[in-house]
């Protein structure tokens, strides 16, 4: 139901979107002036620094590049059209826009990437032959937005493999291009279906965010994608997430209950619901990604709750210095603080904190969970919002990590819109938290 | 890396450069590391053991070692003798022991081994299952890497 009800809404706005937008296009800078190209022909916005060379090939080929298992060829479009180029001496992140065209992939090095502006084809003029920097034949027209005036560049012409890299050449006639093209930008194709705008966003969410769409966490981007659609409604050009503000909004839904403030008590309670008795002396916690150490002394004050009578040991870690510098000693006001939670702290001459019995089960470490540790096995690990932030490779990692160091029966506590597949994960969740029982297979 | 043991030893450093060579210490970036390590040229090293078991490596080229080691002594050496060693293993072991002075306060408890200095081109160091803070220290005779390893006794 939910997929059809997702595509009678795409159709729907898309529909209206004719009217206005039809046409949207991935905004960049060269040599200060404004360029753009089709959205339809971007696969994604990227940045890298090292390309290997290739040797014999053209000045403007910078080399080729592995783009997460595909190698393409990484193209300098300043050097193409004889712009200057400043020196990446310093080996800063070059601005890359990766191209889909008709059978291969292909990255192209701009200046500066703008944003998605979305435009009605009918202003899109002719391209005027007196264009003097990049030859008009690789020019589909020229469209103005809000004062600036951009130049969409006809990639499928750049790059076609038919075409001769004619790179200084004269202007060839005008008419007959500008006719050629007239069809290319009022055709259907035009108005990018679910598939480019979910792509789209996903790329943006990468850029912004950090934040990594893969089966963790796909589910709820589906369905954040929907609701998304109905929020910023009729037209596709509104869908995209065009600065990381946007991009915050997006997200806003995603981050599991009591994230950055002491947890309250229905978020405890269902926490200490899910939670077996281990039988043992001794409860081991592993809580990486703990940021500023509010959601490390919830988890303390719960299990201390819980299992009165054992020794508890936390382990709390951040790849975040200045954020876990100040965990071990955190100041806090007691507005911000559950009622329930007050019995374990201790006023301070620097504010209130909590008190030293309570520190004594915690260990902060500046750790990179990338790293190997020494943690010997623990029985709950929550890592809550931290594997839809690393790449699929480490996110896979990591959870084959989570998987080593929790003992047979321990609890993996994820984000809330955070989900794990495999039999060794078996779901024991609830409507705040999502955690699964490590199963022996 | 536990968050307490940073300090101290930033701070040690800090100080301790800026007063035995009585110039300006630029500190530079935190970060963490733990693939091996290719080391500069002259590394000494300092063992730890008690509640923590680790090593503080004192990473730099020749040098700068050769640069520190004279500015130290207050005569111009000229290659990397006994005597240059002896100064920096003595600079590696002011550093430790005052950074370890100062977690005796905080109620850490751990001591030392006397230092050994290694020397040699091409040299990298590796550590199975410690992840390394890196503290980078820059001064005017070049720069310091302070590699500090350790880990809890568990």
């Amino acid at each position: 139901m939910g997929t059809e009800y997702l595509n009678n809404t795409v159709q729907q706005t898309e529909q209206e979107a004719v009217e206005t937008i039809d046409f949207k296009m991935v905004t960049f800078s060269l040599a200060g002036k404004d360029y753009s190209i089709d959205i339809m022909k971007v696969k994604e916005i990227s940045h890298a620094n090292t390309f290997t060379f290739v040797p014999n090939a053209l000045p403007f080929v910078k080399g080729v590049y592995n783009l997460r298992g595909d190698i393409i060829s990484i193209i300098d479009l300043r050097i193409m059209f004889n712009l200057p180029a400043p020196e990446n001496t310093d080996k800063r992140q070059e601005n890359l826009i990766i191209l889909r065209l008709d059978d291969y992939q292909l990255g192209v090095v701009v200046d500066s990437i703008d944003k998605v502006i979305g435009i009605n084809s009918i202003n899109i003029q002719p391209p005027h032959p007196i264009f003097g920097d990049i030859n008009i034949k690789f020019i589909q027209g020229v469209v103005e937005n809000e004062g600036r005036l951009y130049l969409i560049l006809d990639v499928e012409k750049i790059f076609g493999q038919d075409e001769d890299f004619v790179i200084m050449g004269a202007p060839t006639k005008t008419e007959q291009v500008y006719s050629d093209k007239r069809d290319t930008y009022s055709g259907p194709d035009t108005s990018p279906g679910k598939d480019q705008a979910i792509d789209f966003i996903i790329d943006t969410l990468r850029t912004f965010k950090k934040f990594i769409v893969s089966p963790v966490n796909r589910e709820w981007v589906n369905r954040r994608f929907e609701e998304w659609i109905k929020i910023k409604g009729s037209k596709t050009a509104d869908l995209q997430l065009q600065s990381e503000s946007d991009a915050d909004e997006f997200l806003s839904g995603f981050y599991s209950p009591g994230t950055g403030r002491f947890w309250d008590d229905t978020l405890r309670n269902s926490f200490l619901s899910l939670l077996p008795d281990f039988g043992r002396n001794t409860v081991s916690v592993w809580n990486p990604g703990c940021g500023t150490g509010y959601e490390t002394y919830s988890l303390a004050v719960a299990l201390r709750q819980k299992y009165k009578g054992a020794s508890i040991k936390v382990w709390a870690s951040d790849n975040d210095l200045l954020s876990i510098s100040n965990a071990p000693n955190l100041v806090f006001k007691r507005e911000s603080l559950p009622e329930s939670m007050e019995q374990y702290t201790v006023e301070q001459p620097t504010g209130l904190q909590f008190t030293d019995d309570l520190k004594d089960l915690i260990l902060f470490e500046y750790h990179d969970v990338m790293h190997p540790n020494s943690f010997l096995e623990v029985d709950i690990i929550v890592a809550r919002d931290i594997i839809s932030f690393m790449n699929e490779n480490d996110q896979k990692r990591l959870v084959k990590e989570f998987e080593e160091k929790l003992r047979p029966g321990g609890v993996l506590v994820v984000g809330r819109n955070e989900k794990l597949e495999g039999r060794e994960w078996k779901y024991i969740g609830n409507d705040y938290v999502t955690a699964y029982i490590r199963e022996v297979i | 890396m536990r968050v307490e043991y940073i300090n101290p030893f930033v701070e040690a450093a800090f100080n301790v450069l800026k007063e035995v060579l009585n110039t300006e210490v630029k500190r530079g970036e935190l970060y963490l590391k733990s693939t091996s390590q290719p080391v500069m040229g002259v590394a000494a090293l300092v063992g730890l053991a008690g509640n923590v078991e680790g090593r503080v490596l004192f990473d730099m080229s020749f040098d700068t070692a050769l640069a520190v080691a004279s500015d130290m002594n207050g005569e111009k050496l000229e290659k990397l003798d006994d005597l240059a060693k002896a100064t920096i293993t003595e600079l590696a072991n002011m550093i430790t022991a005052q950074a370890v002075t100062k977690l005796h306060e905080l109620g850490f408890t751990f001591d030392l081994t006397p230092p050994a200095i290694f020397t040699g081109e091409n040299m990298e160091v590796t550590d199975s299952e410690v992840e390394a803070l890196i503290v980078p220290m820059v001064l005017p005779q070049g720069k310091i890497e302070i590699n500090v390893a350790v880990r809890e006794r568990l």
